[in-house]
């Protein structure tokens, strides 16, 4: 690729949270190789950025929380740019299901309560009081901000906030150009690109074109791979998209097809992508992180 | 036909879930929303208020929206009495149902005569069908070229309920392990394999009124048999999986959600992903299948034409789990 990609590269937490899109096999037993989680993946994420990779794009959870703790500690989060994604929609579905949807409200109730950020908890009052989805909204962001950075550091470096894929593909179908807006307006606000990850890229493309939603100050995060894997409704309907836009915003995702192909496979389909804006891929350990952004930038 | 006017009642992720993907097909419209819950019907008409949906909180409402369809999608212990309340006022003739149709076979049963009489469409949402590795697996016993199934071995595992021993309630509100993730791998189980009669429960575990996991085995009239491992508490199933192996004479299937591993007898195996089936969907929202699902429904209404799974079809779920379930309580 001889980093004509030049392009921006990021470390995905994928391998880290036990997920693999081709199979649960695979996931299961890669997990079960992870002795201590949060070390590991700190110096998997640390061997990435030496070899090329530009941040750290994860699921706000309590491992990636702890990743970015112990990041902090070796004194090395100040290297590391951030793409936090929220929420993490499993773990939201995993209490609903132990607890009940109104147990999930309670429990998060109080966890906003308690992280301590008077602001954002008088927001979500008012906003209860006035059924105002806009100001949930806010709060929420304004909580999940106060997650990253009481374990990263006030001073670390959030480049994007990215909206969950059924979050953002829900909001789409259903016309919710309130969701994007607000998310669009209270991240601006704060000097960090709003990101919206979606399975339905033309879609969204359509949506915000619609609604007058400019699309140059965000990032879109989808998948783009050679398999076509998760490119709805097509992958020529995507590529055509994606050739289209008026300034690359788009960050590939799924790259490798969730590991159906080897890196050295994808490199030339993604480098044939001229309008993308970089890319985000998971590796599971250190000598897969040297291989991979060294591949993909073009190092011998 | 003008569009399709479609209603969903039931505002948890499952409703949201089918009204988002009804929302992008372009011969639907979807009309209205309805919650018992009052708070949850405020905050819904604020979310929904730039659009031209109504949320109401009461089902009598529905009335007077000329509907063709009503989705359901409240917990399963409500499916038959609001199903019979859409029949009785004539709000709705056709009807999809999330999984289980109804919480025991004799209230399925019921739904299935009424349904009959008023001869809508109906479809319960057993979703895995629409999977294209367990689709191909459909094909491939069709073809007849590895002989009559002789033996199987399907599961559906979670790790949902793993080291919960109080929190009972959780459990008994999804209807225990056999309603919650088990119905679909019996749904998946009757339509490749056929009919199935249950023979004997090997184990089962319960916390609280309900059960998190049960082994039973099951058979038919032509010598097939097997056995299905379901359970809510297993290790390391960060999302449910359901699965299948499949024994023919001539060779084996081995398929779960990911993957479909044929292996003929003299050999040779090949493996088919989702990547390699044309996974892609005009709408994707969790899973493709959910996607197909809503679209069969859809298209069986704009196509004047039956659809499947529907309630008579899934009925036969209901009915296993009410035969899995007296085992288990005449075994105690």
């Amino acid at each position: 690729m001889n980093d004509q990609f030049g392009k921006l590269l990021l470390v995905g937490d994928n391998p880290f949270q036990g997920i693999s899109h081709l199979s649960q096999e695979r996931a299961r037993s890669r997990s079960e190789t992870i002795i201590s989680p949060a070390d590991k993946a700190a110096d998997v994420i640390l061997a990435s950025l030496k070899n090329g990779a530009d941040g750290f794009s994860f699921s706000v959870s309590e491992l990636t929380l702890s990743i970015l703790q112990t990041l902090r500690e070796r004194k090395s989060i100040d290297q590391v740019s951030l793409y936090p994604m929220v929420p993490y929609a499993f773990e939201y579905v995993r209490v609903a299901t132990q607890i009940g949807t109104p147990g999930l409200v309670k429990r998060f109730a109080k966890q906003v309560t308690l992280s301590g950020d008077v602001k954002a908890v008088l927001e979500g009052l008012w906003s209860v009081a006035r059924m105002n989805p806009e100001g949930f909204i806010k709060t929420y962001l304004a909580y999940e901000l106060s997650r990253v950075k009481s374990s990263a550091g006030k001073r670390v470096k959030v480049v994007s906030v990215l909206l969950n894929e059924v979050i953002a593909d829900m909001g789409l179908a259903l016309d919710f150009d309130w969701l994007f807006r607000s998310f669009t307006r209270y991240l601006s606000k704060k000097g960090i690109t709003p990101g919206f990850n979606t399975r339905n890229f033309p879609y969204l493309v359509r949506k915000f074109d619609e609604w007058g939603i400019e699309l140059d100050e965000t990032l879109i995060v989808t998948p783009f791979n050679k398999a076509g894997f998760q490119m709805n409704p097509s992958k020529e309907q995507c590529e055509v998209t994606l050739a289209n836009l008026s300034c690359p915003v788009v960050l590939a995702i799924s790259v490798l097809a969730a590991g159906y192909y080897k890196p050295s496979m994808a490199v030339d389909y993604l480098a044939s992508l001229n309008n993308l804006k970089g890319l985000i891929v998971g590796v599971s350990n250190e000598r897969q992180a040297s291989e991979t952004f060294r591949l993909f930038r073009g190092s011998p | 036909m003008g569009k399709v006017r479609f209603a969903v009642i039931g505002l948890g992720k499952m409703g949201l879930l089918h009204a988002s993907l009804l929302n992008t097909f372009k011969d639907v419209q979807l009309v209205a929303l309805c919650d018992k819950s009052a708070l949850m019907t405020r905050f819904c008409r604020s979310m929904f208020s730039s659009t031209e949906k109504v949320v109401v909180n009461d089902l009598d409402k529905f009335s007077e929206l000329e509907l063709d369809a009503v989705y359901v999608t409240t917990p399963i212990s409500s499916h038959a009495f609001i199903v019979k309340d859409l029949y009785a006022k004539g709000i709705v003739r056709n009807i999809f149902t999330e999984k289980t149709l109804a919480s025991n076979y004799a209230q399925a049963k019921e739904m299935c005569e009424i349904a009959k009489k008023i001869g809508g469409k109906t479809m319960v949402g057993y979703m895995k069908r629409f999977s294209v590795v367990f689709g191909k697996a459909k094909e491939l016993l069709a073809q007849e070229e590895l002989g009559e199934p002789y033996s199987f071995n399907a599961y559906a595992y979670s790790s949902d309920f793993l080291g919960l021993t109080k929190d009972s309630k959780s459990s008994i509100s999804r209807g225990g392990a056999l309603r919650d993730i088990g119905c679909h791998i019996l749904d998946l189980a009757l339509w490749l394999l056929g009919d199935l009669k249950v023979n004997d429960i090997v184990s089962s575990h319960e916390v609280g009124d309900a059960e998190t996991s049960v082994s039973f085995t099951a058979a038919n009239s032509n010598g097939l048999e097997g056995r299905f491992d379901i359970s809510q508490h297993m290790p390391n199933y960060r999302m449910p999986e359901f699965g299948c192996l499949i024994k023919c004479p001539h060779g084996e299937i081995d398929v779960n959600d990911d993957r479909l591993l044929l292996t003929l007898k003299e050999g040779c195996q090949q493996i088919w992903y989702r990547h390699d089936l044309k996974d892609n969907v005009s709408y994707f929202l969790g899973e493709a299948e959910y996607y197909r699902e809503n679209l069969e429904f859809v298209n069986s209404l704009l196509e004047n034409r039956m659809c499947e799974p529907n309630f008579e079809t899934a009925s036969k779920v209901d009915y296993i789990i009410d035969q899995v379930e007296k085992r288990i309580d005449k075994r105690e």
